[in-house]
C-alpha cells in the first residue's frame, strides 16, 4: 500500500510534481502513466525516500520510507536508469545489497535464477544489454521478497519475450496480494498489464480509475460522415444535439483520392465527425434533410488516442514546439 | 516467485551495512589496482631512496666531510625512517583516489539510489564507508611500510644505517605515516561526498594535497612574507606530514602532533559537511 498526500516537488521555479494525492492498493497492478517528464520518476523517487518532497508526504505500508526497519523486505524497486556500478558483477551487486538486510546468498541465487540471469551473473554489468540490465534491476527489486514493488518503466529495452515475462510477473505478484506500482509512458502497455491506472501529466493527476473504466470514459465513439451536403447536414445534426467536428486534412486527401466519377466531377464531398448521435440516427436525419451520404462509418477512438488527448496539454517535450512554448523559454 | 525459502530478515544495522560496503569495495577491480599501486609506490620509492642513500654515503666526498665533522652523519637526511616512509607523498594520491571513488562511483553509476533504498539512514552508509576505508588504509600502509623496511634493510645496512624501533621519534614517524594516510582517505571520502563527481573530487584533492603545497613551498623558500608562511604551515599535507618527519621542527612549520591534528581537523570538517549535505540532498 502506497499513500501519497499533496505530494509536491519543486526544482527552483520548476514544479515537477504538483500536489499529487493517490493510493496504490495491494492485490492489483496499478499503472502509473504519463508522458516523459510528467513527474513519474520524481514521484517514485519520493516514495523511495531518495528525493525529499517540497511539500506533502508519502507512506509505504503506513510508514515513511526512511522509517522502515528493513526496507528491502517492504519495498522492492526497479529504478529508472541503471543503478548498478558497471565494474561489478551482477552477483556481487546483489550480494552487496542483500548484505544490508542479512539476506542469505541462497536468496541471491534464487532471484538470479528467477530473472534468467544465471548465465551472466558472474560477468561485469558494464557489458550487459539493456534487457539484461533491466532483468538485474528486477532481480534487485525481488531480493527482499517485498510486499510492495515499484517498477519504473520495467519493459524498457526488453525483447518481446521479456515484455511478456514482466507482464506475467507483475500480474502474478499482484495475485499473491502484493502491491505492484508500475510506470510506463505507453498506454497500451498499461492497458495490458494493469488493473488500475493513475495518469499523470505536468506533475498533476489527470485520471485515477480502474483501467476498464478509464478506457470506457476516455475513448469517445464518433461517426464519420462523408457527404456533398455538409453544410445542410451539419445544421440538422447540431439542431438534433450532436456535435460536429471539422474535417481533418488527411480526410480531405482521402476525398480527393476518390477522383472524378464516370459522369464528370461529382459535388465535392466533405467529411464530418459526429459525436452524440449514432449511425442509424444520422442516416435518418440525412434522409429527412434530403442529403446524400457517401459514407457513414462508426469510429471508436483507440486507447492511445484517448491517452494522447488526455495528456495533450501535459506533454513536456513536443516534437515541434508551439509558439508560446518557444517564447516561454 | 517463492516466498518460502527466505525467513524474514531482521532490520538493517551498522554491522550489515559495514559488510555490504566491504563487499562493494572489494568487488571492484579498481580497489585491487589502487591498493596494489599504493604498496608498490611505497616500496618502490623506499628502494630508490635507499639506493641513492648508499651511493651518496659511499661517495668519497661525503666520507671525507663526515670524517671532518661528525655531526653531518647524525643530522643527515638519510636516516632509515626517512627512507622507509618516503613513499607516502605519492601513495597519498592513490589513497585519495580510493577514498573519493568509494562514493563518487556510486553517484556516477546511479548505484547510490540502490544503496540508499536499502539503507535509508545515509549517515550509516557514510560511516560504514569510512570504517571500511580506514581498515583498508591501515592494512595497506602497514604492509607498505613493512615491505619497504624489508627490501631496504640490506641496502642500508651496508652503509651502517638501520631502523631503531626503540626510538620514540622513529616509532612516531612510522605510526604517523599510517595515521597520515588514514586522514587522507577520510578527507577524500568527505570531499568525494561533497562534490559527487569523480573528476572534480580528484582534481580538488590533488590540488589540495600536492599542487598547493608545492607552490607554497617555492613561495616560502623565496620570500619571507608572513601570511604566506602562515598559510603554508596550515595546508593539509604540509601540516599533516610533520608527524612523519624526524629531527628538529623548523620554525616556520608546526610541531608533529599539532600538524597532524590540523590535517585530521580538515578531514573531520569535510566529513561533517558531507554528512550534513548527504542528509539534505536528493540522491
Amino acid at each position: 500500500m502506497i499513500e501519497a498526500h499533496d505530494l509536491t516537488k519543486r526544482y527552483g521555479s520548476k514544479t515537477a510534481v504538483d500536489g499529487v494525492s493517490f493510493t496504490v492498493r495491494p492485490g492489483v497492478v496499478t499503472g502509473f502513466l504519463g508522458p516523459n517528464g510528467a513527474g513519474k520518476s520524481t514521484t517514485m523517487r519520493m516514495i523511495m525516500g531518495l528525493d525529499r518532497p517540497t511539500a506533502g508526504s508519502v507512506t509505504v505500508n503506513g510508514h515513511p520510507y526512511a522509517r522502515l526497519h528493513a526496507p528491502l523486505t517492504e519495498v522492492g524497486a526497479l529504478l529508472e536508469a541503471r543503478a548498478v556500478h558497471p565494474g561489478r558483477s551482477a552477483y556481487q551487486h546483489l550480494r552487496a545489497l542483500a548484505a544490508t538486510h542479512g539476506i542469505p546468498d541462497s536468496r541471491v541465487d534464487e532471484v538470479v535464477e528467477l530473472t534468467g540471469l544465471a548465465p551472466v551473473a558472474r560477468k561485469r554489468v558494464g557489458g550487459f544489454s539493456l534487457g539484461m540490465g533491466q532483468r538485474l534491476g528486477i532481480a534487485t527489486a525481488l531480493l527482499g521478497d517485498p510486499r510492495t514493488l515499484i517498477l519504473d518503466e520495467p519493459v524498457n529495452g526488453l525483447d518481446p519475450e521479456g515484455v511478456l515475462w514482466v507482464r506475467n510477473l507483475a500480474k502474478h505478484l499482484a495475485s499473491e496480494g502484493r502491491t505492484v506500482f508500475l510506470s510506463s509512458h505507453l498506454m497500451s502497455e498499461v492497458a495490458l498489464t494493469a488493473d488500475h491506472v493513475i495518469v499523470i501529466g505536468r506533475g498533476r493527476i489527470l485520471a485515477d480509475a480502474p483501467v476498464s473504466e478509464f478506457v470506457d470514459s476516455a475513448s469517445r465513439r464518433s461517426v464519420r460522415v462523408r457527404t456533398p451536403g455538409a453544410a445542410t447536414l451539419r445544421e440538422a445534426l447540431e439542431r438534433a444535439g450532436a456535435s460536429v467536428a471539422v474535417p481533418r486534412p488527411d480526410d480531405e486527401a482521402d476525398a480527393l483520392a476518390q477522383g472524378p466519377g464516370r459522369h464528370g466531377a461529382p459535388p465535392r464531398a466533405e467529411v464530418l465527425e459526429v459525436t452524440g448521435l449514432d449511425a442509424p440516427a444520422i442516416g435518418e436525419l440525412a434522409l429527412t434533410s434530403g442529403v446524400v451520404l457517401h459514407e457513414l462509418t462508426p469510429v471508436r477512438s483507440t486507447l492511445e488516442d484517448a491517452y494522447m488527448e488526455l495528456t495533450a496539454d501535459a506533454v513536456e517535450y513536443r516534437t515541434s514546439p508551439t509558439e508560446d512554448q518557444e517564447t516561454a523559454r | 516467485m517463492t516466498a518460502t525459502a527466505t525467513a524474514r530478515p531482521a532490520r538493517v544495522g551498522f554491522g550489515r551495512t559495514l559488510r555490504s560496503e566491504w563487499i562493494k569495495l572489494w568487488s571492484l577491480r579498481s580497489t585491487w589496482w589502487t591498493v596494489g599501486a599504493t604498496v608498490v609506490i611505497m616500496v618502490g620509492f623506499a628502494l630508490m631512496f635507499a639506493a641513492i642513500a648508499r651511493l651518496t654515503m659511499q661517495s668519497p666526498d661525503i666520507q671525507q666531510e663526515m670524517a671532518q665533522d661528525p655531526s653531518v652523519q647524525v643530522e643527515g637526511m638519510f636516516d632509515a625512517v626517512a627512507v622507509v616512509t618516503i613513499g607516502y607523498s605519492f601513495a597519498q594520491l592513490v589513497v585519495a583516489v580510493l577514498g573519493a571513488l568509494a562514493v563518487t562511483n556510486e553517484y556516477s553509476s546511479g548505484m547510490v539510489r540502490a544503496t540508499f533504498a536499502a539503507v535509508p539512514q545515509r549517515i550509516q552508509v557514510l560511516t560504514a564507508k569510512l570504517a571500511v576505508l580506514v581498515v583498508t588504509t591501515v592494512a595497506l600502509s602497514v604492509v607498505g611500510l613493512a615491505l619497504s623496511w624489508l627490501v631496504t634493510m640490506p641496502i642500508l645496512s651496508s652503509v651502517d644505517i638501520s631502523l631503531d624501533l626503540s626510538d620514540g621519534e622513529t616509532l612516531r614517524a612510522l605510526g604517523g605515516t599510517v595515521l597520515y594516510l588514514v586522514a587522507v582517505v577520510a578527507l577524500a571520502l568527505g570531499v568525494g561526498t561533497l562534490l559527487r563527481h569523480t573528476a572534480g573530487a580528484i582534481f580538488t584533492l590533488v590540488a589540495l594535497l600536492f599542487v598547493l603545497p608545492m607552490v607554497f613551498n617555492i613561495l616560502v623558500s623565496t620570500s619571507d612574507i608572513e601570511w604566506v608562511r602562515t598559510i603554508n604551515k596550515f595546508l593539509p599535507s604540509t601540516a599533516g606530514e610533520r608527524v612523519i618527519a624526524t629531527g628538529t621542527t623548523p620554525d616556520h612549520l608546526l610541531t608533529p602532533w599539532v600538524g597532524f591534528a590540523v590535517l585530521a581537523g580538515y578531514a573531520v570538517v569535510a566529513l561533517v559537511a558531507a554528512a550534513v549535505v548527504l542528509r539534505r540532498r536528493d540522491a
